[in-house]
């Protein structure tokens, strides 16, 4: 089974940064597919809101402007002398 | 009782009826996750779930466990006690227990993950059946292993080497997102090694026996080994082997070892995942583990922990821990604290009883917990009751709190507490106010309400309670 969705965009920040990850032991039951931007990851056979950028949830997408200025936790310490 | 491996303990609770080994194919999402958040739905006294044919994997070669320790059952099996041991004694058991650290560890050069090693071409996926936990989360994660890290300063301490769980985001075939927070063991050797211009070696071990997996959840002091901890818990030496990669001990039964380092200077997104205090926590700069050495046993079982709104596993396999340490402080001040049970949403809420020497007492009990180390991020609410009052059975808890406790006297509110910054109430994160309810009866010089005549069981209520143990199921 593979997904009749468009698998290069992202569903969560619609980056066109979409690969696959991997597929299946089995050969064609699923393929994992992972965004180079948001690092979201999701499988073939997942529902529409997890796998399809217009029925992705609203709330759970991220704009990529706003993921370099997110906290660092940890933050990166200084270097030794 | 010591377990040599998940594979020993899986065994223990099938022979207990404790392990229900689900063999229908089931989906990756979203089966798996439900129906471990079924389970612990259902019953606190549920089987593990053993799966073996799931989609996408050859039957028997991909399996997960979950809810290991998610019941009291298993819990109690877990510490080699009678599956129908009750809390309050598997709390008292556990507490004893800890007194004999440090215990032994074992070295052994035969660890069964040596089996099958795998150096190039990695790719997770092919070796455990991974899967999305909660519908929102980033992706598939990894929350049950043991993550052993050394202070970069201090290679060779034993001690100072750490062994924790920790969430971990798979974010690629070899390449993993890990949390650790500045506060946690593991933050400061990365920090230490960041400092020092240096990735950090990291070793992470995949389905153990119970024991090394809760311990991996306790509040140790940052120069005790968990290993050490782990062998005076099972009463027994703690098996350890050597990582080959990186020579960091890890359990000797593991099913998989992945080796490699944390990225010096690298952060990048990581999250939303589903939390323990039931809310999803948002996305962050996190480190990034690239992993270039794994080693597993044939077949290996992947064991998982589904965790969200509680109760889940989570809340079982830290039941105790939470509860232990909070006890031992307590008790170090004051000796009449009788038991303490913190293992709601990780301590956030606990429940304290204690012998009152005064009026007043229980309130300075109850604000005690609030000042020791784990208090700091927790004990939010703190419920103080009498010694007569069992602090793991709620059904008494709500009776003090419906007729001992007096808002307008037993309320002590501390405004602006420290609190974890994921407790969803904090206002900024990590602040909130702290109650104390004081639930025990009043006495000298606090006298008011009407307490002097309490009923009391019928006279033969104890000697009933034992000739119908076992004719009542
Ligand atoms: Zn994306």
């Amino acid at each position: 089974m593979t997904s009749p969705l468009d698998t290069t965009v992202c569903p969560r920040c619609e980056q066109s940064t979409v690969r696959v990850m991997t597929t299946s032991p089995v050969p064609g039951a699923w393929t994992m597919h992972v965004c180079d931007t948001c690092f979201y990851s999701y499988r073939s056979t997942e529902g529409p809101t997890a796998t399809d950028p217009a029925s992705f949830p609203q709330d759970w997408k991220v704009d990529p402007a706003d993921i370099p200025g997110m906290l660092a936790m940890p933050p990166v310490p200084q270097r030794r002398g | 009782m010591a377990y040599a491996d998940l594979r020993e303990f899986l065994e223990t609770l099938r022979k207990n009826n404790q392990l229900l080994n689900y063999s229908d194919p089931v989906r990756p999402e979203p089966d798996l996750s439900s129906a471990a958040a079924a389970t612990t739905n259902l019953t606190d006294r549920g089987p593990a779930l053993l799966f073996d044919t799931i989609e996408g994997y050859e039957q028997g070669k991909a399996r997960v466990a979950l809810n290991v320790v998610g019941s009291w059952p298993n819990h109690a099996l877990m510490l080699g006690m009678a599956k129908d041991t009750p809390v309050k004694e598997q709390f008292f058991e556990f507490a004893e227990r800890g007194e004999a650290f440090p215990g032994r560890v074992e070295r052994r050069t035969d660890a069964p993950w040596q089996e099958h090693t795998l150096t190039e071409g990695i790719d997770l996926f092919q070796i455990l059946p991974l899967f999305r936990l909660n519908e929102h989360d980033v992706g598939s994660y990894i929350d049950k292993a043991i993550v052993v890290t050394r202070d970069p300063d201090d290679p060779e301490h034993f001690g100072k080497q750490n062994a924790g769980i920790y969430r971990i985001q798979v974010k690629d075939k070899d390449r993993l997102g890990i949390q650790p927070l500045a506060a946690h063991d593991i933050g400061l050797h990365l920090h230490k090694a960041e400092e020092r211009g240096e990735n950090l070696p990291i070793a992470i071990a995949i389905g153990n026996e119970p024991v090394i997996s809760t311990v991996g959840g306790m509040p140790l002091a940052y120069d005790q080994s968990e290993y050490e901890m782990a062998a005076a818990i099972q009463g027994a030496p703690y098996r350890i082997a050597k990582a080959p990669l990186t020579g960091l001990d890890v359990p000797w039964g593991s099913e998989v070892i992945l080796e490699g380092e944390i990225i010096c200077g690298e952060r990048e997104i990581e999250g939303p995942f589903g939390e323990f205090t039931g809310y999803y926590s948002g996305a962050r700069s996190q480190p990034v583990i690239r992993v270039t050495r794994v080693s597993h046993r044939t077949d290996p079982i992947f064991e998982h922990l589904y965790l969200g709104k509680p109760w889940t596993e989570m809340d079982y396999a830290l039941a105790l821990n939470t509860s232990v340490p909070l006890y031992r402080q307590l008790k170090a001040d004051f000796p009449e604290v009788v038991a303490v049970n913190a293992m709601y949403t990780q301590g956030l809420l606990g429940i304290i009883s204690v012998k009152q020497r005064f009026g007043g007492h229980a309130k300075a009990v109850g604000m005690r917990a609030m000042t020791t180390p784990h208090g700091l991020a927790y004990c939010k609410v703190i419920i103080v009751d009498d010694d007569d009052i069992d602090p793991f059975n709620l059904a008494q808890v709500m009776w003090a709190l419906s007729v001992r406790f007096h808002p307008q006297h037993d309320l002590v509110t501390v405004p602006n507490g420290s609190v974890l910054a994921l407790d969803p109430s904090s206002d900024p994160d990590g602040i909130v106010h702290k109650v104390v309810i004081d639930a025990t009866t009043p006495i000298s010089p606090e006298t008011r309400g009407h307490y002097a005549h309490e009923v009391a069981n019928p006279s033969a209520t104890a000697a009933w309670e034992t000739l119908l143990k076992g004719l009542i199921t």
